[in-house]
């Protein structure tokens, strides 16, 4: 019994359309039942890509289901305690001030260095730091420039491996920062590691969402063995962006606090070995007491009763000029 | 000779494509402006997560079927531009089918051709499969659908029908004027339909026949009891089942995610961010309370009127219903954004062959009209965003000479539009249906 050729689609044209292609197993069909059956056979025929694509899709499914897990939070406890701000929203469910400064004052992984010990090492200061918003519009970038001291206070006798210093920044429910632009930075190494957390949906406006912290990893790669004073320069810039503001009078003002600094070095030696954490406050250094502010256009409140009135009125309007133009445009029609 | 004109469109268009994805490839890498579009990335994350064996969901913004995810599995195991490259070949796909359904119905060869090239050629086409975005693919299987149902084939028909509800929910407005299309006496089982040529669009007997014109109760009363065919039953139960067998699968394995994420979120979409609509501003300034049911059903109203009117007036020239149920749908949308100009500009084509808009200047008109409102519009918004300047009001008067310009086009193509039903009627030997329909 001879199978026709299934048409391609693309040699369709109408010479390839008008007649059935020639079908032995129809012209059975026909003789036996009539012409309904001979068309489902027909039907089948053309069936045939569509139902390749469906078994595909349905392998698909398959495979899905058999590599599917639930979903299972990944919980890699060694990486638990990297991101310092993780452990705070393990406690907390959302970021408010006095408990974020308890926590980083009390609370964090790792611990922080204890500098009262015999053992005297290096102690880093916090010497200056000048914190700008750069750019216009909707999209900015928080620029910081941090100066440390990495004091020495003797020849070390344990030096440490490496360092790096970890930026905490608690950005205001007015802006937010796109996790996956800053991957990307971490892709093409301007960062070491970064991570946001909190209220990471991009698209709500600022009224309905809620604060977020970003926390930014840069390793220094410090190694103090040779005990020597110096002096680390970091010049950061976070990209940020505007949420929608609440209504207002025209601007609406988002202010920036002053981040967490930490200073994280893994020490390696007869005393101490591990990895610890130095606070750097800010209350020892000059530095600018104003904050950054950002002024986001608002939707000003006193324009909604026009704007609902009117743009109703335009969508009624068009909507019976496109009406009146089907009517009226005669020509013969169910109605 | 024609048949070499159109291959070699098709291959200039697949050269222009090809070149755009490595072009976007090179300022991806070297520009701070990047040529991909933010969904090709989103799919690409998923895809990779559902290729781990998670769900896509997990990937913030992403809003599609999973099967648009699984579509793109290749991109980690093969090739991070597989998806452009499936995207742009249903782009060419796209152009192809329009040839064919042009040459069904009997336009001249070289009226096709210059109407595929409005697809293949349109900046706006060409640029979309090429940065990544996936509606070429709905834009292909649209247009099978009505290849589908010019030759009879209605359980192909209804099964991509279902399918491509499932995966961008809009086309559920074609359902209506399928439905009607799918007319007893336009098809006899064991032959072709009959399709009605070019050729004939501006005789009488096309124009002035008044098949199937209902008079007053009586008629309707007949109407609808001829809805109920076995044909139309046969599409709706077929279509209807594939789009819950999917769907269900498709919760089935991913849950609530998946219905907020895929369904939910385009069915309840408000987005108080500045885009194209007019509803844009309204719906920022009241955002902080929630909208009453009569708002709703306010800003609801235009669109369900105008989409009725639409269908009832011009179902049986399927193409052209498309496309101004499409047009119309976009325009009083809560909420439009440039890719949904997509799915009007595939089926432009299909309907320029009747058009007695001269392109000089009736047609330029309109396009450069439709073209400076967007761009108007625009240049408002990139004040808003990008100098922070406080244009709220004038970006919303921008949106609303949008909506302007879009009735404006859509009254011209209406009004210049040489109405020709798809089918013809098919004389029944057996059944004395047609007395009914006098």
């Amino acid at each position: 019994m001879m199978v026709p050729p299934k048409t391609p689609i693309w040699m369709i044209s109408p010479a390839m359309t008008s007649p059935n292609p020639h079908c032995s197993l129809c012209y059975i069909l026909q003789s036996k039942q009539g012409a309904r059956f001979q068309r489902y056979a027909m039907e089948v025929q053309h069936f045939q890509v569509q139902l390749y694509l469906a078994i595909g899709f349905g392998l698909i499914f398959l495979v899905m289901s058999s590599n599917a897990m639930p979903t299972t939070h990944e919980e890699q406890k060694c990486f638990g305690e990297k991101y310092v701000t993780k452990t705070y929203f393990k406690i907390h469910d959302s970021l408010i001030d006095s408990q974020f400064e308890e926590f980083i004052a009390n609370k964090i992984p790792l611990g922080l260095c204890d500098v009262h010990q015999d053992e005297r090492y290096f102690v880093p200061r916090l010497l200056a730091m000048h914190r700008n918003l750069i750019g216009v519009g909707s999209h900015r970038q928080l620029s910081s420039s941090i100066r440390i001291k990495m004091q020495g206070e003797s020849k070390s006798k344990l030096p440490a491996q490496s360092c790096q210093v970890i930026i905490i920044e608690k950005l205001p429910s007015g802006g937010f920062a796109d996790p996956f632009e800053l991957q990307h930075l971490v892709h093409r190494g301007v960062f070491t590691d970064v991570a946001v957390l909190g209220d990471t949906n991009l698209e709500l406006p600022s009224f309905r969402s809620n604060r977020s912290v970003v926390e930014i990893h840069l390793d220094m790669g410090y190694n103090m063995s040779s005990g020597v004073k110096d002096e680390l320069k970091i010049n950061l810039r976070l990209p940020l962006h505007a949420r929608y503001a609440p209504l207002g009078h025209g601007f609406s003002k988002v202010e920036f606090g002053q981040p967490d600094l930490l200073m994280r070095c893994s020490f390696e030696g007869k005393a101490f070995d591990g990895s610890c954490s130095f606070m750097l406050k800010n209350d020892d250094v000059d530095y600018k007491a104003s904050p950054i502010i950002w002024e986001v256009p608002c939707g000003i409140k006193e324009h909604a009763g026009v704007v609902s009135a009117v743009t109703f009125l335009s969508a009624i309007v068009s909507a019976l000029l496109i009406v009146k133009t089907s009517i009226y445009h005669s020509h013969n029609t169910i109605f | 000779m024609d048949k070499i004109n159109f291959r070699f469109l098709l291959i200039f268009s697949a050269i222009l494509r090809v070149f755009l994805i490595l072009y976007g490839e090179w300022q991806d890498a070297h520009m701070e402006v990047r040529y991909t579009d933010v969904d090709y990335l989103v799919f690409s994350d998923a895809a990779d997560l559902m290729a781990s064996g998670k769900s896509p969901y997990k990937r913030s913004t992403y809003r599609y079927s999973p099967l648009i995810a699984a579509l793109l599995m290749p991109n980690s195991f093969l090739h991070h531009l597989w998806g452009k490259f499936l995207f742009s070949a249903s782009d060419l796909l796209v152009g192809l089918l329009i040839h064919s359904i042009l040459k069904l119905r009997g336009v001249p060869e070289k009226l096709c051709t210059f109407s595929t090239m409005v697809w293949l050629f349109n900046p706006f086409t060409f640029t979309i499969g090429t940065r990544g975005n996936c509606e070429p693919i709905v834009c292909a299987m649209i247009l099978w659908i009505i290849i589908c149902l010019m030759n009879d084939w209605l359980l192909q028909a209804a099964l991509w029908y279902g399918l491509v509800v499932h995966l961008r929910i809009y086309p559920i407005i074609y359902a209506l004027p399928i439905i009607l299309v799918l007319h007893p006496l336009h098809f006899q089982p064991g032959k072709k339909p009959a399709l009605v040529d070019w050729s004939s669009r501006k005789s009488k007997s096309v124009q002035g026949s008044s098949y199937m014109r209902i008079n007053g109760l009586q008629g309707i009363r007949i109407l609808l009891a001829s809805i109920f065919t076995w044909r139309r039953l046969v599409f709706g139960i077929v279509s209807g089942s594939i789009f819950f067998i999917l769907t269900g699968l498709c919760f089935y394995f991913y849950g609530w995610d998946f219905l907020d994420e895929a369904l939910l979120y385009h069915l309840t979409r408000t987005d108080p961010r500045h885009n194209f609509s007019m509803y844009f501003y309204h719906i920022y300034l009241h955002f902080e309370q929630e909208f009453s049911s009569l708002e709703k059903l306010i800003s609801f109203l235009p669109q369900f009127i105008v989409q009725l009117v639409l269908v009832f007036r011009f179902a049986y020239d399927l193409p052209f219903c498309f496309f101004v149920q499409t047009v119309a749908f976009v325009a009083f949308n809560k909420v439009i954004t440039a890719q949904y100009f997509v799915w009007f500009f595939c089926l432009l084509p299909l309907i320029l062959p009747w058009s007695n808009m001269n392109l000089k200047w009736k047609g330029l008109a309109c396009i450069f009209l439709w073209m400076g409102a967007q761009s108007h519009w625009l240049m408002w918004a990139y004040l808003l965003e990008f100098r922070g300047k406080n244009v709220f009001i004038q970006l919303w008067m921008a949106s609303l000479l949008f909506l302007a310009s879009n009735t404006y086009v859509l009254i011209n193509i209406i009004r210049n539009h040489a109405y020709c039903p798809v089918f013809n009627l098919l004389k029944h030997e057996t059944s004395n249906k047609t007395t009914k329909y006098d």
